[in-house]
């Protein structure tokens, strides 16, 4: 039995980590200030799921990575420049929305048509991966939602680690409460994996990669089908930032013995 | 550990640095080949039926991350784009009006000289008469060598991000951030193309298990615009040195805030502030407004600025605070951070423009305007100038000489606005080497005429004029004083500015975590500066011993980031996860090395990481 | 389907069963959320129990007030397996036809309501943490861009599934009490179960270092890692207070980014912290009454990952720390390894 599969990663866009976000009103509902010069980078969960799809694909010759991914397409050919270096895949654009306001109902429908279009796509070699949550809308819904709409009805969320048998079966290593792993196997594709941060370091940059890769991107890029209008019922009464500030007690020369007493006091709750 | 094989990749052209030089070589090198596609001179000749194969290479992790903010006449950028449309492109707006104004210092700390404090007494008790408000002096006029009208204050960042997102949408070149380049591939004086930095291994430079080697980019030509502090340019000084009486003695370094300023401040975009005189007289200061209330605004530290301890960070808070500057910032919310080094030596600091194989644009290659402040538009004018110098060549089918290129390229570039303006810009600035206002005359007089006057003066090295703490501070602080901070420091393990300054009478930052944040806050929340594993170490002491003995320490003191901080018996402890890049550390080492040339003691190389920023 | 008219929600609480049989603190939560909303709905709520054996599940809450049990009970719903899961609480909404679903945030639940909100023309929610109903209207709170921004939300749309994160709510308690369950479903389809769950392991060195239930989160920043005043890194003795603070507190661990990314030079050291300690960013805000962030500087820990800790204290060399300023209740300008030795020593008396 082929062991060959159609790896489709499917990743939005989330703001690159420490960058101050601050909402703010639009006509067609809430959006985040100054969201297009935000720097970008492919959403961080679902970066660990395209890692771990091109570590399974090169263990499984014959496999093919695809990317699919719904953003602006400026953001999304600025945030390819980076990411087309690290790994091989074939880009599918979707030119629409990527902040977190999105329904993840809408996002999950862009992606399955997006998917459905994929040429010569067989469905039960097909290895559905995604982040468990985004860094964005942080619903972690979408990827149960799309993998509902593929017919996949074996689905694993927050997963750090998979393994194809030779006989296909599959074995995922999901997170669950209290710092453990529920360790699960299914008989064959299609699944749907939810990645949680998985095991594998971002991989380096690499010229050729990224020259290859670019042969695609751009193609894909402008010929990027634009989502549909937002026809959601996902209504945002107010949005707002945390405003909580605490009055900090700050003790600059405490000596150390008083610090550890005090700390200790206050751990032990008297 | 396995052997991992150097990979290598052909292209016709390789361009190193991804700042307004290259983005003007690819604009102008794009549009020929959009506009001829097909036409058999730009073909690929590493490629056969394919078109030329243009790649770039730019060290930060995102097009446009960690520059600066800049006022323009952007003649050159104008004549590349002659529809365009400023409010197109974010933070950006035309020129409205420009104030040059000189600070008094309205708390005393500073180290004026006399003249400057009997300037300052006079202006106070002629206030009625003058121009004067909020302790400073507006000056009536600007020179009109300086003046910006016609033109733009824009964000680099976002322009380079503009350039680089229409380069890319072109399909022609391709452009690879997070890709840092160690250096040129040098063979019989010949440059062959470029190698990229090894990855997958430990700051050490050791190999891990993911190593891989740094792969060769070979192509038959190699441009080179990876600015002043450059791996690439620096390689090619010290290979091919530098022509016949050209040096890069003289040095900045830039600091700036991008700052959102409250909703009543009423300044109009496109308005520019130039300062001088405080918060120490060698220190100048600008601020751009931008559209949507955002304001650029930062100070330069230049290298004729002799206090051995001239961190920027905390002069750049106490330029902020000066009530001229104030006024308009205080209430406002930090955006961006960041730090660069300028090379302010101007054509004196051209080194050669071209050789077999490669050929040197941008402020790397001496085309800063050190007279009117303007580098930008120059870097970008001499990139569209190789460019036009490629496309001849390419026309008539000849080879990337040194010769073709010579006659080329550089003799369009001399006969241009840029090699003009340069040279009356030559000996403009020679006066600051024996104080603020011997220069600021000197400029005056070859602003003025046109270049015809100057103020003369043997230019030395940075690290051939410092002082010591004593020399300095003469008359300010007492040695016992000075002695006691070096104590207290040395202690704590700690920089010494901050002890120092205090000493001199300057107040405490009331840091609000807002606006006014600790340097190490400034990093991660005005930067937001990252720094990616798998990647050496891109700072380097050569030896370890010379910094033992230094005890100047420069290198730690300027730091725009902290990322350089005192070790064990004088060796400095670098963090790359802090560092931003602005190379200050190379031009202020105060150690020259034994075989001379200027070589100091600190190697600044190719490293990715540092600001993630875009706004500035 | 669309429902104009709020007053006609019918509530619908669904939980699953632990390995004992009973429910989890985190689903008696959840019931407390949906009793309160019913209440304030006036209206009543049904409960809706999966797993192995549901008896006592259904005995533990069966003073809860519910108008109607709901079981689907057998040897297949035994694991936390998605295609069983969907087929149980897709059964149990079908029979219950409620427009708004609870169900508490467990890592169970989370993985199959979205799915069956899809299957039966649903909307969902997770990661909520309150929800509020009125006369006109019921919205929900929940956090979106890693719980830096906050929402309340509202939608039209019926049935309404919402996944309740734990630690919102206080937990539902009352006597046992016999209840008469309407059984679902007892087996699920053979296409069900082409998964089967084989086992559970904790990762890394063996140490359990995670405790949801742990009064206190001790957060560990890379400072712990870097080179200390001497100029030298101190890893093994970091290691030793970091893991003798856990044994003597009892406390959780929670890590930086930069501290579960160390690169090989400091990873076996501090092999006992992997990526599932991680905490803000790419990690969780897991909920404490107690956090104490050491050697931290930066946005994670402070910013995100404390998002949910009660009372915060910090151990940070910078007096001005903006990450620590304002987002701790208090802050010790101090060197963490002095402090944190000295606190296991006390502690051990």
């Amino acid at each position: 039995m082929s062991n060959a599969y159609s790896i489709i990663v499917c990743a939005g866009l989330a703001p690159d980590p420490l960058q101050r976000l601050e909402p703010m009103d639009t006509p067609t509902g809430p959006a985040l200030k100054n969201e297009m010069m935000l720097p970008a980078v492919l959403d961080p969960w679902a970066a660990c799921a395209l890692y771990e799809a091109d570590n399974l694909a090169k263990k499984l010759p014959g496999s093919k990575v695809y990317l699919v991914s719904m953003a602006l397409k400026t953001k999304l050919q600025q945030v390819m420049m980076v990411l087309s270096q690290k790994v091989p895949f074939e880009l599918v654009a979707i030119d629409g929305p990527s902040n977190g306001f999105t329904d993840a109902r809408e996002c999950a429908s862009e992606l399955a048509q997006a998917i459905e279009a994929i040429p010569g796509l067989d469905k039960d070699k097909m290895l559905l991966f995604g982040g468990w949550e985004s860094a964005t809308r942080a619903a972690g819904a979408t990827m149960q939602i799309l993998g509902e709409k593929l017919g996949v009805v074996d689905q694993f969320q927050g997963v750090d680690k998979i393994e194809i048998e030779p006989s296909g079966a599959i074995k995922l290593w999901e997170r669950v409460e209290g710092g453990k792993q529920q360790v699960s196997l299914c008989e064959s594709a299609p699944v749907m994996v939810g990645w949680a941060t998985g095991e594998l370091p971002e991989p380096p940059n690499n010229p050729q990669v990224g020259m290859a890769n670019m042969r695609t991107v751009m193609p894909a890029l402008q010929k990027a089908k634009s989502a549909a209008a937002s026809s959601s019922a996902l209504k945002f009464k107010g949005v707002t930032l945390p405003a909580q500030v605490r009055e900090t007690r700050i003790e600059k020369d405490m000596p150390v013995e008083a610090i550890a007493q005090e700390l200790v006091t206050w751990i032990r709750g008297n | 550990m396995a052997q991992v094989e150097r990979q290598k990749l052909e292209a016709d052209i390789v361009c190193v640095g991804m700042g307004p030089a290259t983005g003007g070589f690819l604009t102008t090198l794009t549009k020929e080949i959009s506009e001829h596609q097909g036409e058999s001179y730009l073909d690929s000749k590493v490629m056969p039926g394919m078109p030329l194969q243009v790649l770039c290479y730019e060290r930060a992790d995102d097009m446009g991350f960690g520059v600066s903010g800049v006022v323009s006449r952007a003649r050159g950028i104008k004549q590349s784009f002659p529809d365009i449309d400023w409010s197109q492109i974010q933070m950006a707006a035309p020129v409205k009006g420009e104030k040059l104004a000189y600070l008094l210092d309205p708390i005393g700390a500073s180290c004026r000289s006399g003249l400057f404090k009997f300037s300052d007494t006079l202006i106070r008790s002629l206030k009625a008469v003058l121009p004067y408000k909020d302790e400073a002096l507006e000056m009536p006029f600007i020179p009109p060598f300086m003046e910006k009208h016609g033109g733009a204050v824009f964000s680099i960042g976002q322009f380079n991000q503009w350039v680089g997102m229409n380069l890319m949408s072109s399909g022609q070149v391709q452009i690879w951030p997070g890709m840092p380049v160690e250096k040129p591939l040098v063979e019989n004086k010949k440059v062959k193309g470029v190698r990229l930095v090894n990855q997958g291994v430990e700051k050490s430079g050791a190999e891990t298990e993911m190593f891989m080697p740094g792969m060769d980019i070979e192509a038959a030509l190699t441009v080179v615009g990876d600015g002043p502090v450059g791996a690439v340019g620096q390689y090619l000084d010290e290979e091919f040195g530098m022509p016949q009486g050209h040096h890069k003695h003289e040095w900045a370094v830039g600091m700036k805030f991008v700052v959102q300023l409250r909703d009543d401040v009423d300044l109009e975009p496109g308005t520019v502030f130039h300062t001088f005189g405080y918060p120490e007289p060698e220190v100048f200061g600008f601020m751009y407004i931008y559209p949507g209330k955002v304001a650029s605004l930062g100070i330069f530290i230049p290298s004729w600025f002799d206090n051995p301890v001239r961190t920027a960070y905390r002069y750049l808070q106490h330029w902020m605070m000066h009530p001229y500057i104030w006024k308009h910032v205080k209430g406002g919310t930090l955006k961006s951070w960041g730090a660069k080094s300028l090379q302010e030596s101007g054509i004196t600091g051209e080194p050669h423009l071209c050789g077999d194989g490669y050929a040197r644009i941008g402020e790397g290659s001496g085309s800063t305007n050190v007279l009117t402040g303007s580098g930008v538009d120059e870097a970008w004018t001499t990139g569209t100038q190789l460019a036009e110098g490629v496309i001849e060549l390419l026309k008539a089918g000849k080879p990337f000489t040194k010769e073709n290129l010579e006659a080329t390229y550089v003799a369009k570039r001399r006969a241009s606005w840029v090699q003009e303006e340069g040279k009356v810009a030559e000996k403009s600035r020679n006066g600051f080497s024996y104080g603020v206002i011997p220069g600021l005359i000197g400029m005056s007089l070859a602003g003025f005429s046109k270049g015809l006057l100057n103020i003369p003066a043997k230019l030395v090295a940075p690290h051939k004029r410092y002082k010591s703490l004593e020399q300095y501070f003469a008359g300010k602080l007492s040695v016992q004083k000075i002695a006691e901070i070096r104590e207290i420091c040395k202690k704590a393990n700690k920089t010494i500015h901050d002890e120092i300054m205090n000493a001199c009478g300057w107040p405490e930052i009331p840091y609000d975590g807002t606006l006014l944040v600790t340097q190490q806050d400034a990093l991660l929340i005005g930067g937001k500066v990252q720094a990616q594993g798998g990647f050496a170490d891109h700072v380097e002491f050569i030896d370890t011993d010379i910094c033992k003995g230094c005890g100047m320490q420069v290198c730690v003191e300027i730091c725009s980031a902290q990322a350089i901080a005192p070790g064990e018996e004088g060796v400095p402890v670098f963090d790359r996860e802090k560092c931003v890049h602005c190379g200050a550390c190379l031009w202020n080492c105060s150690q020259e090395l034994p075989q001379g040339h200027g070589v100091t003691n600190v190697k600044f190389g190719a490293g990715c990481g540092g600001l993630h920023s875009v706004e500035n | 389907m669309d429902q104009g008219e709020l007053s006609m929600d019918k509530i619908l609480l669904i939980a699953h069963t632990e390995a004992n049989g009973s429910l989890s603190k985190a689903s008696l939560e959840a019931l407390t959320c949906a009793k309160d909303l019913a209440a304030s709905l006036s209206t009543t709520f049904a409960v809706g129990v999966f797993g192995e054996n549901t008896a006592k599940a259904l005995e533990q809450i069966g003073s809860c007030g519910a108008e109607k049990y709901l079981s689907v009970s057998g040897a297949d719903f035994k694991d936390a397996r998605y295609a069983t899961d969907s087929y149980a609480v897709e059964g149990i909404y079908r029979k219950a036809q409620a427009s708004i679903v609870i169900a508490a945030g467990t890592s169970r639940m989370n993985r199959v309501i979205p799915g069956v909100a899809h299957r039966v023309e649903g909307v969902a929610e997770l990661h909520v943490s309150s929800i509020a109903g009125s006369a006109t209207e019921l919205t929900a709170t929940r956090w979106l861009y890693r719980q830096r921004i906050e929402a309340v939300i509202t939608r039209a749309s019926r049935p309404w599934f919402l996944g309740v994160d734990s630690g919102n709510y206080t937990a539902w308690t009352g006597s046992t009490s016999a209840v008469t369950a309407e059984s679902v479903a007892t087996e699920a389809p053979a296409a069900c179960k082409r998964s089967k769950v084989v086992g559970l392991e904790s990762p890394g060195s063996g140490e359990q270092t995670i405790k949801p239930d742990a009064e206190l989160l001790m957060v560990a920043g890379a400072g712990w890692t870097k080179k200390q005043a001497d100029g030298t890194v101190h890893a093994q003795e970091a290691r030793k207070t970091i893991l003798g603070f856990l044994s003597k507190s009892g406390a959780s661990l929670g890590g930086s980014k930069a501290m579960v990314d160390l690169d090989s030079e400091n990873r076996e050291a501090f092999n006992f912290m992997t990526h599932l300690n991680q905490i803000g960013q790419t990690g969780t805000s897991p909920r404490h009454q107690k956090g104490l962030s050491t050697c931290c500087h930066g946005e994670e820990p402070h910013a995100v990952g404390w998002r949910f800790i009660n009372e915060r204290r910090a151990v940070n060399l910078d007096a001005n720390c903006g990450w620590a300023r304002g987002k701790a209740d208090v802050l010790y300008v101090a060197d963490a390894f002095a402090v944190m030795a000295k606190v296991n020593e006390l502690l051990s008396k």
